[in-house]
């Protein structure tokens, strides 16, 4: 039996525009973009250069306003709130795991993992959440009290996995997760997200790599700012 | 907080660069606290040296304005420049029940002992019971007869003399020869008499000596019963009446003391507002490094307001990190200062028994104080950029 809330989409664009005012003219960065994404999908967005993916990573991240048209994260209207709302909002609902890993480099293994625990709690938190967290996603146990630049790049994105974890989150937003490893290494990594998506957890992944997106269970193409498929 | 372990490893990890910045807080505390510690031991030194007479009104002969000889041109109402025994009459039913001492004073040749040389030194009298009232004794007593005298410290030192010295008054002691039976203890400078370079006779002996009657130098009014503002206005309203035809000049030592310590006060401001501007580069140097550290950092910051860092906690962050600097650069600067201090007054004022006062540790307070606002604020503006960063600039930079 399925409740209300998992009826309702993780997320859902409607009508989306975003026009950036540029003083050689108005470029229309997102045309009209409607989508929606449900509880436990794998979804990967693909695109040429220059399409519109990085804008609609920005805006699926709450990092920026759409011009017009709405965008429903859980259910919630995300056009009405204050920065703090949104932030708060990334916080808790929303997971980002970058190309560049971007850990903190003067913190260890476990602090960058229990960093979003600490923003969410306003004090120190339990490591072993972190530890439990990075052993998930099959980090060895020494390595928890290194610093990123000595873990590899594979290693690193685990770890980068594992802090967009740890606040349970609705969504996983990945962009180009694989853009840095080499194919070994990053085949790993999306062994470990097809993992995590089949105990539940929604994925959206942006990625120009058709190998990569066919881990994914629907892509949706993106040219001119539309989607074309 | 997470925030502050991170602001505390940035500033580790740039030791050399925040050990700088720290310096020149450093400097600016010290700076700026050993200035006020010099200007409050100099109000602390002057104000022992006057403290005897705080509590002193000093009635002396109307002179014009100030410039009047002795001789009466100076357009004076009193020809000869004293004071009569009427006005010193009046001025004591004035300044009642408060003692009003009438002083005569002069200079004249002394000889300290046989074949000794000729010196010149003032002469002070004054009635022997009020003496007691205007001065203390470090040796011998203050009865001493019609041919005994009290001897200022200073003199006595100079000079070689105890109790029981002789001193030939007059050239070649024509005046006679009088005992010293007392040594005052230093009085410093005052408004009233000063003694420690002088002798204090009798009245009788100097009446008799210099054959003078009822026509005082000087009137001093040592005020125990109510304010020396008021003995002062009741002195010029009695003796003062007619605006062209004053009498007396009267001074409120206290008000003259408030005046001196005034201009001290201003003059300490002054000085450590010279020390403040070595504050103010320091302060431009924390802004500077502040600046820089917020310019490594964009990307990071990028990161973290992305994963759900609220503004203010991105602030935070550099707010924590120049507070780090400034508190622990303005307390060693405070430290410092009191060391610089002691080497200041020790130097200039000659000791250093005035370093350990209430106004001296609010001197080194104010510095370390300032040091610590002006970290802060110097910090605000770099932090307040940080933290409004457009997110996704800040996560494209590079």
């Amino acid at each position: 039996m399925t409740s209300a809330a998992d009826d309702q989409p993780v997320m859902s664009f409607r009508d989306v525009v975003k026009v950036y005012p540029l003083p050689s003219g108005d470029v229309t960065a997102l045309d009209r973009v409607t989508f929606r994404v449900d509880r436990g999908e794998f979804i990967s967005i693909m695109g040429p250069s220059g399409s519109g993916k990085s804008t609609l990573l920005n805006m699926m991240g709450c990092l920026d306003t759409p011009t017009s048209g709405d965008i429903y994260i859980s259910g919630t209207r995300t056009g009405d709130m204050s920065d703090r709302e949104l932030t708060n909002l990334r916080r808790d609902r929303i997971g980002f795991i970058f190309q560049y890993f971007n850990l903190f480099p003067l913190l260890n293994i476990i602090e960058n993992v229990t960093f979003p625990m600490m923003l969410k709690s306003q004090r120190s938190v339990d490591p072993e959440r972190g530890r439990e967290v990075l052993r998930a996603v099959s980090l060895e146990e020494p390595l928890f009290t290194h610093t990123p630049l000595e873990l590899s790049g594979g290693q690193q994105q685990r770890v980068a996995v594992a802090r967009a974890l740890i606040n349970d989150p609705d969504i996983l937003l990945c962009d180009e997760p694989t853009g840095n490893l080499d194919s070994k290494t990053g085949a790993g990594i999306m062994d470990l997200m097809t993992e995590l998506n089949r105990k539940g957890t929604t994925i959206i992944m942006v990625t120009h790599d058709q190998h990569i997106a066919e881990y994914s269970h629907r892509t949706i193409r993106i040219a001119d700012g539309r989607i074309v498929e | 907080m997470i925030f502050w372990e991170i602001a505390k490893r940035n500033i580790r990890i740039h030791m050399l660069r925040s050990t700088l910045a720290m310096l020149g807080i450093v400097i600016g505390v010290v700076a700026i606290a050993s200035m006020g510690i010099l200007g409050n031991s100099l109000v602390a030194t002057v104000s022992d040296s006057l403290k005897s007479v705080g509590d002193s009104v000093i009635v002396t002969p109307y002179s014009g304005g100030g410039g009047g000889m002795m001789g009466g041109s100076g357009g004076s109402s009193s020809a000869s420049l004293k004071i009569t025994d009427q006005n010193f009459l009046q001025i004591k039913r004035v300044s009642a029940p408060n003692v009003a001492i009438p002083v005569y004073s002069t200079s004249d040749h002394m000889k300290i002992g046989v074949g000794s040389d000729d010196i010149v030194a003032t002469i002070y009298a004054l009635p022997s019971d009020d003496v007691p009232d205007m001065m203390k004794l470090q040796a011998g007593d203050y009865n001493n007869g019609n041919s005994g005298c009290l001897v200022g410290s200073t003199f006595a030192k100079d000079h070689n003399l105890k109790v029981g010295s002789r001193i030939s008054i007059g050239t070649d002691g024509s005046k006679g020869t009088l005992r010293v039976t007392g040594i005052i203890e230093e009085r410093g400078m005052s408004f009233d008499i000063s003694t420690d370079n002088a002798i204090v006779v009798t009245q009788e002996w100097f009446e008799n000596t210099y054959n003078r009657k009822g026509d005082y130098d000087e009137v001093v009014v040592k005020v125990r019963d109510g304010d020396t503002a008021t003995v002062k206005t009741n002195i010029e309203k009695q003796l003062n009446k007619h605006k062209d035809n004053k009498i007396v000049s009267v001074t409120d030592s206290k008000a003259t003391l408030s005046s001196i310590y005034a201009t001290f006060s201003t003059v300490t401001t002054f000085v450590s507002a010279i020390g403040g501007i070595s504050m103010v580069v320091a302060g431009v140097s924390i802004f500077n490094i502040m600046m820089m550290s917020v310019n490594e950092r964009i990307k990071e910051i990028g990161i973290m307001r992305s994963i759900g860092t609220q503004k203010k906690e991105v602030m935070s962050m550099f707010i924590y990190e120049a507070a780090i600097i400034g508190v622990i650069g303005s307390i060693i600067g405070g430290i410092l200062s009191v060391l610089a201090g002691y080497a200041i007054s020790a130097l200039m004022l000659g000791t250093t028994k005035y370093l350990f006062t209430i106004a001296n540790a609010l001197s080194v307070a104010e510095g370390v104080g300032f040091g610590i606002v002006i970290c802060l604020a110097c910090g605000i503006y770099p932090a307040w950029q940080a933290a409004n960063l457009n997110p996704i600039d800040a996560l494209r930079h590079e």
